[in-house]
C-alpha cells in the first residue's frame, strides 16, 4: 500500500468520529460554485491588499500592517456575517424543499444532530476562509502596525460571531417551508439585527461593560481589565445564544409527538442564569455605573424574561403521550427536570423559576428600594400580560390545541393595553387638546409604567401594579393547577395499541 | 411484523386515513392499492414515522410508531415517490452518508455499501455524479439507499413508476429476492397486474378506507368467477345497453372503444344461451370474446372510478 492510500485510509477511519452531516456537507462545499467563488475572492482580496501593503510598507513607517490587517477583516467580516449564514441558510432551506430533510430523518440522526452537523460544516467552510487569508495577515503582522494577541482575538472573534450568525441563518430557515416567505424572512431579520445592533444601547453597555460608553456617561474610563471583562461577557453571550438558536431550529424540526421543549427550557433558564450572572459583576462598582447596570439588567432580563414567558405559558396544555412517557423514565433528576417539561402548566411554572433567578439577582446586588420595586415590577406586568388572557383562554378550551394563535392573541393585547387609555381618554373625556403625559390612565401601558416608575410611586398609584400584579400570579398559579388537572396519567409502553394517541397527542402540524 | 390498528389521520378537517387497520406477517409482499388521495401514502409516512397519527397506532417488528420511532426506523427502510438526491455527490458518497447515519462504522459501513452497489448492479455508476442519472437510475440509487442498514420491513410508493419494462421486471425479481430472505415489502403502484405477479398480500385503499384485504389468489378468486364478456355489433348499439341489463347475470355494462363490455356471472350453459338470446333478437353480432376478471376490474368495481 501507498504511503498516499494509507493516508487516504487513515482519514476514512478517522472520518467515523466525525458528524455524517460534516463529512457529506464539506464534500458538496468544496465542489460547489459558491465556495469557489468565496475562495477565489478571499486570495484575490488578500493578494491586492499584500500588494498595496508592501507599497505602503516602502514608506518605512512601520504602520502598513495596521490598515493591511483592517482590510483583510473588512473581506473576512462581510464572508463571515454574510456569505457564510446565507449559504447555512440555504443548507437547510434545500434540504427541505428538495425533501431529502425527511430522508436524514429517516436515519439515527436526531434533529440536534442534523443541526450541529450543518453548523460544524459552516465551521470548516469559515476556517478554510480564514486559513486562505492566514498568509496575508501574516504579512500584516511583519509590516507593523498591528500586535498578534489583537490579530489572534480579532480572528477569534470574528470566528465565533461567524458562526452564531450561521446558527442564526440555520434557525431562520426552519421557520417557514416557503421558498420565498424563508427569503424574505432571513433579509428581513437581517435589516433588523442591524438596527438592533445600532440602536441596542443597553446590549452595547452590557457587552461593553463600560468600556466605551462609560467614558461619557458614567465617568470611568476603559482599561485593559475591562476589556477582557467585555470580552468574556461577548463570548459567553455569543456561545449562549448560539447553543439556544441551535435548540430553536431542533425544535423546530422534530416531531410533534416527542418532547422538543425540555432542552430549549434549559438553554434558555442557563440564558437567565447568565444575564444575572453579568449583572452580578458589576457589584461594588461606581454608584453611577451601579444604577445604570440596575436599569439595563432590568430591560435586557425583562425583555428575555418576556419572550420566554410569550412561548411557555401558552404552550397546549395536553402534552404528546410520548412525551410524558420519557418525562416517566427513572432518573435521578426527574423532580428537577419536572419544571423543564413540556406543557403549558409547566410553562408557568418555569417562567416562576426565571423569575425567582432575576430577583434573586437583584437582592444580591442589593439596590435602593425603589429600583427593586421597579424589577419586581417587570415581573408583574409579563405576568399580567401572559397569565391572564392564556388562563381565561385554556379555561374556556383546555384540550384544544392553539398556542400560535393565543400568542397572537397576547401580542394583540399588549397592543390595545399601549394605544387603548389615550384613545379612550380622548373619547370619553373629548379634551381640547390631546395629552401624551404619562398619567394614571398609562398604568395599564407596561412600557410607560416602567418608564416613569418614580412617577408612579410618588403619586402613590404602587396599588395599581401590585394589584394588576397579583393577578397575573395568580392566574400563574391557576394556570399550573389546570396544567396538573389536564395533563392525562401517562400509560405503560406495555399497554400499547389500545391506548395510542389521546385527543391532541399529535397536533396536525404538517 | 406489521400491525396497523385503527390509524386515523386528518389534515384541516380532511380525513386522510380513516381506521385503517391490518396485518402483514414477516417475508410477505403486500401491495397497497387506491386511486389518488386514497390515504396511501399518509398510511406509508405514518409508518416510516414521517408522520404522526391522531388515533390508533401501528407496531413494527414490536415497536410502536408513536411512542418508539427511533426505534422503528431502525428496522424500516423507506422509499417515497421522489428521489430525494444531492447536488456535488456521487452514488457512493451518497450511498456513504446514509450508512454513516444509520451510524454503520468502518468496515461494516464500506462492506455494507459495496453489498448494496452490488445488489443494486450499479457498480457502473458508483463515481457518477447522483443529480446527472436519469430518473429510472436515480430509483435504484434510491431503492439501494432505503435498504443500505439492512431493514426487515421496506416501504415503498410507488418504485415502478419511473422504470422502462426491463427495470421493471428487475425490480420485481429484486423485490421477490427480498421477500425470500425474510423482509416484509409493502409496496404500492400504479400497475396493477404487476402488483398482482409480485405480491403475496393486496389492501385496497378508498378515502382513507380499507376496502377489501386478503392474498391475491382470495381476491383474485373472488372476481374470476365473474367473466367479462364483450359484444361488438355490426351497426349502431341502440338498445343493446337495454337489452343486456335484462338478461340474468349481468352487471355493470358499459362502452368501450365502440365495444359493449360487461361482466357476466353465469356459466358456459349461460354464456350459450345468452349469445342465443342475442341473435334472436336482432342484434347485427360482429364479435363476441369472454376473459376472467383481473384485478384491475375489481379495483374499478370496489372504487367506482379508474385507476391512478
Amino acid at each position: 500500500m501507498s504511503r498516499l492510500q494509507a493516508l487516504l485510509a487513515w482519514l476514512d477511519r478517522a472520518s467515523d468520529w466525525l458528524s455524517p452531516i460534516v463529512v457529506k456537507e464539506v464534500r458538496q462545499i468544496v465542489r460547489g460554485r459558491d465556495f469557489m467563488s468565496s475562495f477565489g475572492s478571499c486570495l484575490f482580496a488578500g493578494l491586492l491588499v499584500a500588494f498595496f501593503g508592501a507599497g505602503d510598507a516602502l514608506t518605512g513607517e512601520g504602520t502598513s500592517g495596521r490598515w493591511t490587517f483592517m482590510s483583510l477583516m473588512t473581506c473576512l467580516t462581510i464572508l463571515g456575517l454574510a456569505v457564510v449564514p446565507l449559504g447555512a441558510f440555504s443548507a437547510l432551506r434545500n434540504e427541505r424543499m428538495e425533501q431529502t430533510l425527511e430522508l436524514i430523518t429517516l436515519t439515527a440522526l436526531s434533529p440536534r444532530r442534523v443541526v450541529i452537523g450543518k453548523l460544524l460544516a459552516q465551521g470548516v467552510k469559515l476556517a478554510t476562509l480564514f486559513a486562505a487569508v492566514a498568509p496575508f495577515i501574516a504579512m500584516s503582522f511583519l509590516l507593523g502596525g498591528v500586535d498578534f494577541v489583537t490579530i489572534l482575538i480579532a480572528l477569534l472573534v470574528l470566528f465565533l460571531w461567524s458562526l452564531w450568525a450561521s446558527a442564526a441563518g440555520l434557525f431562520l430557515s426552519t421557520l417557514l417551508k416557503s421558498r420565498a416567505m424563508s427569503g424574505l424572512v432571513f433579509i428581513g431579520v437581517g435589516i433588523m439585527a442591524l438596527m438592533l445592533f445600532g440602536i441596542s444601547r443597553p446590549l452595547f453597555f452590557f457587552l461593553s461593560r463600560g468600556a466605551f460608553v462609560t467614558g461619557t456617561v458614567f465617568g470611568v474610563g476603559p482599561s485593559p481589565g475591562q476589556f477582557w471583562w467585555t470580552l468574556a461577557i461577548t463570548t459567553t453571550s455569543c456561545v449562549m445564544t448560539m447553543a439556544n438558536l441551535v435548540l430553536l431550529a431542533e425544535n423546530r424540526l422534530s416531531l410533534p409527538t416527542a418532547n422538543r421543549v425540555t432542552a430549549l427550557r434549559i438553554g434558555f433558564f442557563a440564558q437567565t442564569l447568565l444575564i444575572s450572572g453579568w449583572f452580578l459583576t458589576y457589584i461594588n462598582e461606581p454608584p453611577g455605573t451601579e444604577s445604570a447596570a440596575i436599569a439595563f439588567f432590568g430591560m435586557i432580563g425583562g425583555v428575555h424574561l418576556a419572550a420566554v414567558a410569550m412561548f411557555t405559558v401558552t404552550e397546549d396544555l395536553i402534552v404528546p403521550r410520548r412525551a410524558l412517557l420519557q418525562m416517566q423514565r427513572p432518573s435521578r433528576w426527574r423532580w428537577l427536570l419536572a419544571v423543564f417539561g413540556p406543557g403549558g402548566g409547566r410553562g408557568a411554572a418555569y417562567v416562576l423559576a426565571n423569575m425567582a433567578v432575576f430577583l434573586a439577582a437583584a437582592l444580591i446586588f442589593d439596590p435602593p428600594a425603589l429600583r427593586l420595586r421597579w424589577l419586581v415590577a417587570i415581573c408583574a406586568y409579563i405576568c399580567l400580560f401572559t397569565g391572564v388572557p392564556t388562563l381565561v383562554f385554556r379555561v374556556v378550551k383546555p384540550a384544544r390545541p392553539a398556542s400560535v394563535p393565543l400568542r397572537a392573541g397576547l401580542l394583540l393585547l399588549l397592543s390595545l393595553a399601549l394605544l387603548l387609555p389615550d384613545i379612550l381618554y380622548y373619547l370619553l373625556w373629548q379634551p381640547d387638546l390631546l395629552g401624551f403625559n404619562f398619567g394614571a390612565r398609562h398604568l395599564i401601558n407596561p412600557f410607560r409604567t416602567l418608564a416613569n416608575w418614580e412617577t408612579v410611586e410618588t403619586n402613590g398609584w404602587l396599588w395599581v401594579p401590585t394589584l394588576l400584579g397579583l393577578n397575573g400570579l395568580a392566574s400563574y398559579g391557576l394556570l399550573i393547577q389546570l396544567g396538573r388537572r389536564t395533563t392525562p396519567q401517562p400509560v405503560t409502553a406495555a399497554q400499547g395499541v389500545a391506548a395510542a394517541g389521546e385527543p391532541g397527542s399529535a397536533p396536525a402540524v404538517h | 411484523m406489521l400491525q396497523l390498528e385503527g390509524l386515523v389521520r386528518h389534515f384541516d378537517g380532511v380525513c386522510a386515513v380513516d381506521d385503517v387497520s391490518f396485518s402483514v406477517e414477516r417475508g410477505k409482499v403486500l401491495g397497497f392499492i387506491g386511486p389518488n388521495g386514497a390515504g396511501k401514502t399518509t398510511t406509508m409516512r405514518i409508518l416510516a414515522t414521517l408522520d404522526t397519527p391522531q388515533r390508533g397506532d401501528a407496531r413494527i417488528g414490536g415497536y410502536s410508531v408513536v411512542d418508539e420511532p427511533e426505534k422503528v426506523r431502525r428496522i424500516v427502510g423507506f422509499m417515497p415517490d421522489y428521489a430525494g438526491v444531492y447536488a456535488n455527490t456521487t452514488v457512493s458518497e451518497y450511498l456513504d452518508f446514509f450508512a454513516r447515519a444509520y451510524d454503520l462504522h468502518g468496515s461494516t459501513r464500506r462492506r455494507a455499501v459495496e453489498n448494496i452497489i452490488e445488489f443494486m448492479g450499479i457498480d457502473e455508476l458508483r463515481d457518477r455524479d447522483i443529480e446527472s442519472l436519469s430518473k429510472g437510475l436515480k430509483q435504484r440509487v434510491a431503492l439501494g439507499r432505503a435498504l443500505i442498514h439492512d431493514p426487515q420491513l421496506l416501504i415503498l410508493d410507488e418504485p415502478a413508476a419511473n422504470l422502462d419494462p426491463r427495470a421493471r421486471i428487475e425490480f420485481r425479481t429484486l423485490i421477490r429476492e427480498l421477500a425470500a430472505d425474510g423482509r416484509t415489502v409493502l409496496l404500492s403502484s400504479h400497475i396493477l397486474t404487476e402488483l398482482a405477479e409480485m405480491c403475496d398480500l393486496i389492501a385496497m385503499i378508498e378515502k382513507g378506507r380499507i376496502l377489501a384485504t386478503g392474498t391475491v389468489q382470495e381476491i383474485l378468486e373472488r372476481v374470476r368467477q365473474r367473466r367479462i364478456l364483450s359484444v361488438r355489433l355490426a351497426g349502431a348499439h341502440d338498445g343493446l345497453e337495454r337489452f343486456l341489463l335484462e338478461q340474468p347475470g349481468v352487471l355493470n355494462v358499459h362502452e368501450i372503444s365502440g365495444r359493449m363490455q360487461f361482466e357476466f356471472s353465469g356459466g358456459d350453459d349461460e354464456q350459450v344461451a345468452l349469445v342465443g338470446r342475442l341473435v334472436d333478437a336482432g342484434f347485427p353480432l360482429l364479435e363476441f370474446s369472454a376473459r376472467s376478471a383481473g384485478l384491475e376490474d375489481l379495483f374499478i368495481e370496489i372504487t367506482g372510478r379508474g385507476v391512478q
